[in-house]
């Protein structure tokens, strides 16, 4: 990492003696600036009653966390994720703001659709903190009041499991009685294939959903899996993320016989099959880069079963100043990197505002499904 | 549309009165108590004469702009008839008095009802006048308050932070909503007392538009400020923006959605960039940039917001101050060419932000506003947003409605009314 100038160091220790330790893990001084305020903000509201000494001692601690590369979001114990506060804790990957633009940007694709299911299903595999779920129900309900929503988030970690449920008690209860939508979490492996040999701790999502008496039909399926590559994880990732970020969050595991790439790329393939067996009509899957988005893309063309495949970058509601716009058939809109793959097929494309109206039988079908009496709990672990 | 400048309603009536027993002092030409200026009553006549018109034309069947703008004239009929009424009593009276043939009775009676039929005027007479002028369409919303230093270096900078604690104290006595928007020091940290480069305040109250909009301009300060070692007295001044603050569910004349509203911004038209973690993104890092840059590419007025960790909090505070700057300058332009013509009439000095209108003089401990002429002596209470602010700020706003009425003569002697 190339060093921090002088002159640079000089300017921000004349203003704050606390500033210059904050630039190795800030790079610029406007950002060191903000985090010191939010760091004092902090300390402010944690330690009120505590004396100005202690105060003192205790930010001067958090300035030495950070500097020795901490992510603040741990130091903090929050993250921002669009406009919904989300705790935070080691153990669980830190939510990322440009997995916030996509979600919001297809909730309020989905928020604006003429006409929705009676209830709308939204199974997030690989859910970390709880985040998107939690997000796209935000963002949704603030358009939507007439269609309830139901979401799962689905994770292999206990501390994930946990997390999650903690942000989803704290948010819902924000939000009072007001809320109509629900948010359930299980802990599942969503690598593992049903059919094949079953570890004994973690149950398969199959497995899961039966367990728990969860619907088997989910009419949108949202994953942020693991997609970092071993290569890409020592050469793409800061040291931030490699030191204080769980591994298991990032890079999916090992596989017989494969490359790099495609230990990358492990999730999608097993992502795209549950998309196809719990009936999603949309489906939104996030991505490293353009590359790996083409690759996911043909992955989702192959299984011969959408209407419509594309790739979105970071801001996907901002106008593409970039090229390419196009790759291998597949649009690429917005601006940024490439951030996600979005698929949809029969109604999906409707509520997406995509293609024209029409309705298949396996629609209506389905709809019986639904309206059969279901056994849930609120929570399941 | 008609040109005329703003007022707000609920400060003009309190100023009314102000303004009639000071009128010595402010050398107004108008408005002694009995009196309407009779520019303003002929107006009103005027008024009167249109709307038997309307009543004659409602009567032959119905017409909903007819039926809308009878509506409109109510209060100024009102008002107009309880003046009449009122001043009528009066002539009576005086004309009994004045009589030498009236017996000592009646005299004595008469002038037993003289005090309260005078008092009876001058209310009616205000109230006419109120209905008169026009309320400025925002006086009604919370607004912004954005303070910088001018010229005169960091001690302008020290000067900027007094003021702004100066509104906030004012707001907090005055049971007022405030919240700090914005806080940069010159040395980037949020402590007191340290030299200010950019606040922004809001104060979310009904009304405080209203309230504020006679602060916008520039404030000077003489003292001799606490890095001068020679003891000289500096001058250094400080700029205040005012803007009405509109929310995003506003109607009328702030509706955001409304092409023809000031508020309006096309959102082809505006550039928004926000701070990315940059490289790879995504899992690969974990940076925390939440700033939000707007630019409004036809004019080039850009606004950046990055003080929440939250983006779109960062993102609907930059676009609140976005809509509130372009209001601003579009109201501006507008009322710039109605300021021209005017000013040649009646000499109205434009109240922007490159006029200097108010001095905080420490060795005198005086304040002195330039365009009430008030002069105050208790420095520290206007700095404490005390009562003596108050004071200062009533009488600008007097002075303001006064200014507004001579420009309504004005239009009136002009018969630039259609
Ligand atoms: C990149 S993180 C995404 C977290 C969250 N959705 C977000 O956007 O911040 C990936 C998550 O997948 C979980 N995970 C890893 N392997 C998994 C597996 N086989 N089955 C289910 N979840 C898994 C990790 O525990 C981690 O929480």
């Amino acid at each position: 990492m190339p060093r921090i100038p002088t002159s640079l160091l000089r300017q921000a220790r004349k203003l704050d003696a606390l500033l210059p330790p904050l630039l190795a893990p800030c790079r610029d001084l406007g950002a060191a600036q903000n985090e010191l305020r939010w760091l004092r903000e902090h300390v402010d509201k944690v330690a009120s009653t505590r004396g100005h000494r202690e105060q003192d001692t205790l930010l001067r601690n958090f300035v030495q966390q950070r500097a020795s590369g901490k992510p603040l979001q741990y130091i903090l114990g929050t993250e921002y994720f669009g406009p919904v506060e989300i705790r935070c804790r080691p153990g669980v990957l830190i939510p990322r703001q440009d997995t916030a633009a996509s979600v919001t940007h297809v909730a309020q694709l989905i928020g604006r659709a003429q006409s929705l299911p009676s209830e709308l299903r939204v199974l997030d595999l690989c859910t970390g903190t709880g985040c998107i779920p939690l997000l796209f129900d935000d963002v949704f309900t603030s358009t939507r009041r007439d269609v309830p929503l139901r979401c799962l988030g689905v994770d292999i970690s206990e501390k994930a499991i946990e997390l999650a449920g903690h942000n989803v008690m704290r948010v819902q209860r924000e939000k009072k009685d007001t809320t109509t939508s629900t948010i359930e979490l299980v802990r599942a492996d969503v690598l593992v294939d049903p059919f094949a040999e079953q570890a004994i701790d973690v149950p398969s999502l199959k497995a899961a959903l039966n367990m728990y008496r969860l619907p088997p039909f989910w009419d949108m399926l949202i994953s942020n899996p693991p997609y970092v590559s071993p290569s890409a994880y020592w050469k793409t990732t800061t040291s931030s993320v490699r030191h204080f970020e769980p591994r298991i969050a990032l890079v999916p595991p090992a596989g017989k016989g494969q490359d790099d790439t495609q230990q990358g790329d492990a999730f999608y393939q097993r992502l795209i099959t549950v998309a196809r067996d719990v009936e999603a009509r949309v489906v939104l899957l996030e991505v490293a880069d353009v590359d790996q988005a083409v690759r996911v893309a043909r992955m989702a063309k192959d299984m011969q079963m959408f209407d419509g495949i594309e790739i979105w970058r970071d801001e996907p509601d901002q106008c593409s100043d970039q090229e390419p716009t196009e790759q291998d058939g597949f649009a690429i809109v917005g601006r940024g990197n490439g951030r996600s793959v979005l698929c949809w097929r029969e109604r999906g494309g409707l509520w997406l505002g995509k293609t024209p109206a029409w309705e298949s039988d396996a629609d209506r079908l389905s709809e019986t499904y639904r309206s059969m009496p279901r056994l849930t709990s609120k929570y399941s672990f | 549309m008609r040109t005329v400048p703003w007022v707000c309603r609920s400060c003009l009536l309190r100023i009314s009165r102000t303004l009639t027993r000071r009128n010595v002092r402010y050398q107004s030409s108008s408005s002694t108590p009995e009196s309407v200026p009779s520019a303003l009553l002929a107006r009103a006549r005027s008024i009167a004469a249109e709307h038997r018109q309307l009543n004659e034309k409602l009567a032959n069947g119905f017409d909903a702009r007819a039926a809308k703008q009878l509506g409109q004239y109510g209060p100024v009929i009102t008002a107009l008839n309880e003046w009449q009424s009122a001043s009528e009593s009066m002539t009576e009276l005086t004309s009994l008095i004045h009589d030498p043939t009236t017996d000592p009775e009646l005299l004595a009676l008469a002038s037993d009802d003289l005090e309260t039929t005078r008092s009876h005027l001058a209310d009616a007479s205000h109230s006419l006048i109120s209905a008169l002028v026009p309320v400025h369409p925002f006086a009604h919303l919370p607004c912004l308050i954005e303070i910088r230093p001018g010229a005169g270096g960091s001690e302008a900078a020290i000067f900027a932070g007094d003021l702004l604690r100066m509104y906030q104290s004012f707001c907090n006595r005055n049971n007022l909503r405030v919240t700090l928007l914005k806080y940069e020091n010159a040395d980037g940290t949020a402590e007191a007392g340290a030299p200010l480069s950019e606040a922004i305040i809001e104060v979310d109250s009904a009304g405080a538009y209203g309230v504020f909009r006679c602060e916008a301009g520039v404030h000077r300060v003489q003292r001799v400020p606490a890095t001068e070692t020679k003891g000289r007295t500096h001058t250094s001044a400080a700029s205040v923006l005012v803007l009405p603050s509109i929310q995003d569910n506003a109607s009328g004349e702030e509706n955001i959605d409304d092409p023809d509203s000031d508020y309006y911004v096309d959102l082809k038209e505006v550039k928004v960039e926000i701070m990315r973690a940059g490289g790879a993104g995504g899992q690969h890092v974990n940076k925390t940039e939440s700033a939000v840059r707007l630019t409004h590419i036809p004019t080039n007025i850009t606004v950046s917001m990055q003080d929440s960790r939250s983006q779109p909090k960062n993102k609907e505070k930059a676009w609140q101050l976005l809509r509130s700057r372009l209001a601003q300058t579009r109201r501006e332009k507008r009322e710039e060419e109605a300021v021209a013509i005017r000013r040649s009439v009646v000499g109205v000095a434009k109240m922007g932000r490159g006029d200097k209108i108010r001095t905080y003089n420490w060795n005198q401990q005086r304040v002195t506003d330039h365009r009430s002429g008030m002069t105050v002596h208790g420095l520290d209470d206007v700095m404490g947003g005390g009562q003596t602010l108050d004071t200062v700020m009533e009488s600008v706003r007097s002075w303001l409605m006064e200014k507004d009425v001579e420009a309504l003569i004005a239009e009136e002697e002009g018969g630039t009314r259609r």
